[in-house]
């Protein structure tokens, strides 16, 4: 019976060669048996449609071959949740990112939108959706390819396996702020301050004795309100140090901070705040084109700066909605 | 509840008792097809695409031995119950009434808690 056959070639096809002829004289046999009992049945041959319709019941060819392959995956049940969650976290955190600044910059930056849409605006949209999907494959392809290798080691050491219980992270208290990050907080922010109070309160200030940078005298009110700033920043990390509990105003209070902080520094990128520079060794017409580059840099990335200002303010409206009012424990 | 996930559960259940079925099945000689034909005689239709390969596994594993013979003018591949797969299949039989046992005391304590 032809059809047969074809049907016992085909399967073949997709085992491996070694097992192949074994496993398709099995099948063979299997099948010949059960078409000589239903036509003994029957009392005469098979139709050709009786017979395709026998074939379909036994499944694709294919699917037919696959149950007798090792079971295998490039990604195992084990490792995949972990899988999916980085493929998660890398579009949040990469690609989300990725194209807010091309919104941004496109709202924002007349001259990369003239370039952007300099045939059309569809041609436009088109040039990115064909960076966001190489970068997204390349994204993509690259933790897959990672994930691969760790499955392979997992399979041959089963170093999931050993683990330790007293290792596992502390109980999270989501309202809590860990005292190791406002120790750091509190000496980054006093450093800081200190140097900006002794150091930057001028519109010519040097580098060594060769470097000599001239700022506008929009400066000064720049120096003050980021004065300031610094202060309230080092004295908020030490009350959080003391107390260390979110509560609604002391998350308020860092949400304000943080947006000062984000206006005044999107204002200096379009304060147009460099005047000049002069390097001792360098000539001015190079120190020139180094300023006008600066001047021409920095008001281009102030989408970028409006963009991380808003994902900032966000992530501080978060934590003000998640609190309770009456939140804060009675200890530490 | 979605018919999906029953037949999901069922086909789990079957998984393992196919395995004993098998098992106590070929402590006689038997090919393939006829080993299909007995057990869905007694109840568990089995298909060529879980059997076979089934067979091959409980084979490589050493539970079942084999041999390619004429019958019929036909070759076929008779399998029989290894030494070993006898020990396996009476430490499997044992397991399986073990849990039979707790899930009748558990649906009894259940029905006696209801009443």
């Amino acid at each position: 019976m032809e059809l047969l056959e074809r049907y016992l070639q085909a399967v073949k096809f997709w085992l491996p060669s070694r097992q192949s002829n074994d496993i398709v004289a099995e099948l063979a046999a299997d099948l010949y048996a059960q078409l000589e009992d239903r036509e003994a049945a029957l009392g005469r041959k098979l139709t050709t449609p009786e017979v395709e319709a026998l074939l379909k019941q036994r499944g694709r060819p294919f699917i037919v071959a696959n149950r007798f392959l090792p079971q295998q995956s490039l990604i195992g049940p084990v490792l995949f949740p972990v899988y999916r969650f980085v493929l998660k976290v890398v579009a949040l955190c990469y690609l989300v990112p990725w194209v807010l600044v091309w919104i941004g910059l496109m709202a924002f930056d007349p001259a990369y939108r003239a370039q952007q849409t300099q045939d059309s605006w569809f041609a436009a949209v088109g040039s990115m959706a064909g960076s966001l999907w190489t970068t997204a494959f390349i994204a993509v392809g690259t933790v897959t390819l990672v994930f691969a290798l760790i499955e392979r080691a997992q399979a041959k050491s089963h170093w999931l396996d050993k683990w330790n219980p007293s290792q596992l992270p502390p109980l999270r208290n989501p309202h809590q702020i860990r005292r190791a990050s406002s120790s750091v907080e509190l000496a980054v922010n006093w450093i800081f301050f200190l140097w900006w109070a002794t150091h930057m309160n001028s519109t010519n200030f040097s580098i060594g004795s060769s470097v000599h940078i001239a700022l506008s005298p929009q400066w000064s009110w720049f120096y003050w309100s980021y004065f300031i700033l610094a202060l309230a920043n080092a004295t908020f990390a030490a009350a959080n140090l003391i107390r260390p509990y979110w509560t609604p105003l002391r998350a308020t209070l860092r949400m304000l901070l943080d947006a000062a902080g984000a206006i005044l520094f999107c204002w200096l990128l379009k304060a147009n705040i460099l005047v000049g520079i002069a390097i001792a060794t360098v000539p001015e017409e190079k120190t020139q084109i180094v300023t006008q580059a600066i001047n021409t840099w920095m008001p281009r990335m102030f989408p970028v700066a409006i963009a991380l200002g808003l994902l900032i303010t966000g992530i501080n409206i978060y934590r003000i909605v998640r609190l309770q009012p009456s939140t804060e424990p009675v200890s530490a | 509840m979605n018919p999906d996930s029953f037949e999901n559960l069922r086909l789990e259940l079957r998984r393992g008792c196919l395995v004993l079925a098998v098992l106590a099945a070929l402590r006689r000689e038997q090919y393939g097809y006829t080993l299909r034909k007995t057990l869905a005689e007694h109840g568990l239709e089995i298909d060529e695409g879980t059997l076979y390969p089934l067979l091959r596994r409980l084979e490589t594993q050493g539970l079942l031995a084999s041999q390619w013979r004429e019958e019929d003018k036909r070759k076929k591949r008779f399998y029989l119950l290894s030494p070993g797969g006898a020990q396996v299949l009476d430490q499997l039989l044992t397991e399986w009434r073990s849990i039979d046992n707790s899930i009748n005391q558990v649906l009894k304590e259940k029905s006696n808690g209801i009443a």
